[in-house]
């Protein structure tokens, strides 16, 4: 037979002095340290395969040396293409009027003769 | 094979900006409770603690691909002397000023026992900078960052940090608020 136990008293919501006490999450230190492992190695999988897929981005703000040397080259060679090069080392290729389009299909196979 | 070492290189990069997020942040977390609805205080400072096995590890890499690639053409000395390349050197040197910094950081803390507390708390401070400098670098040289989520989240992140280094920076100066 269960005994008469006396009601307990509500617990106050104050604890201390002051204010009440905050309650801390769950998460023990190897989870919060396998969380930061797995966020870290996703962010490189993660920036891998975006990388992958945009290999050549025109409008980075750095861009190295030889990619400007290569677009500076490629506007002196082509007198129908002039290369502007602006203050943040980027290349930008402007086309003249002299550069025409036309209704010709594209080449998409080479053949050797 | 100079591609892979490229897309490593950005990989890393981010992946690197990522871990000292987590590392300040966890840093911070203690006094500002930035983190008490996930983890005890005594559970994400072992997370700070940890956190150079991440952060190492990402900025090596990040280094070591950028060395290898043909196309950044940059050389050892440029990971350690700022302002050295021939092209882009603020946005580079702040990246090698970050390293600096990091190596900083990272040597005043193994060697604490040699300081007195308050000259390692100085020295660990110097955290706030290297973060800074490295977002900068990220900022202006981060090929990714084009991205707008990238962009957003790299944002957010640094937004984030600054909001609770005010908060700690504040506390800090008014002591009396966290004895009330």
């Amino acid at each position: 037979m269960k005994a008469n136990s006396p009601t307990l008293p509500p617990i106050p919501a104050r604890a201390g002095p002051g204010r009440p006490k905050k309650r801390s999450g769950p998460v023990p230190a190897w989870g919060l340290k396998l969380g930061g492992f797995l966020t870290t190695l996703g962010i490189f999988a993660g920036s891998f395969g975006y990388a992958n897929a945009h290999l050549y981005v025109t409008n980075a703000p750095l861009q190295p040396a030889t990619v400007a040397t290569t677009g500076a080259m490629a506007a002196t060679s082509a007198s129908t293409a002039t290369a502007v090069t602006s203050t943040a080392s980027t290349t930008t290729t402007t086309l003249t009027s002299a550069v025409q389009t036309t209704t010709r299909p594209a080449v998409t196979v080479t053949k050797k003769s | 094979m100079d591609l892979f070492f490229w897309e490593i290189a950005r990989a890393s990069g981010l992946a690197a900006y990522a871990a000292l997020c987590i590392s300040i942040l966890s840093g911070i977390a203690p006094r500002t409770q930035a983190l008490s609805f996930l983890a005890s205080n005594r559970a994400v400072r072992a997370l700070h603690d940890w956190t150079p096995w991440i952060v190492i590890p990402a900025a090596l890499v990040h280094i070591v691909a950028l060395l290898l690639d043909a196309t950044a053409r940059i050389g050892v000395l440029d990971v350690f002397v700022p302002f050295l390349t021939s092209y882009g050197q603020l946005a580079i040197g702040l990246g090698t000023i970050s390293v600096d910094l990091l190596i900083v950081v990272l040597v005043t803390t193994w060697l604490r026992r040699r300081f007195s507390n308050n000259a390692w708390q100085w020295w660990h401070r110097v955290s706030y900078l290297g973060f800074g400098t490295m977002f900068l670098h990220s900022m202006l040289s981060g090929t990714d960052l084009t991205s707008p989520v990238i962009a957003v989240l790299s944002w957010a992140s640094a937004i984030g940090i600054a909001y609770y280094a005010l908060e700690r920076l504040g506390k800090a100066l008014n002591p009396a608020r966290i004895r009330a």
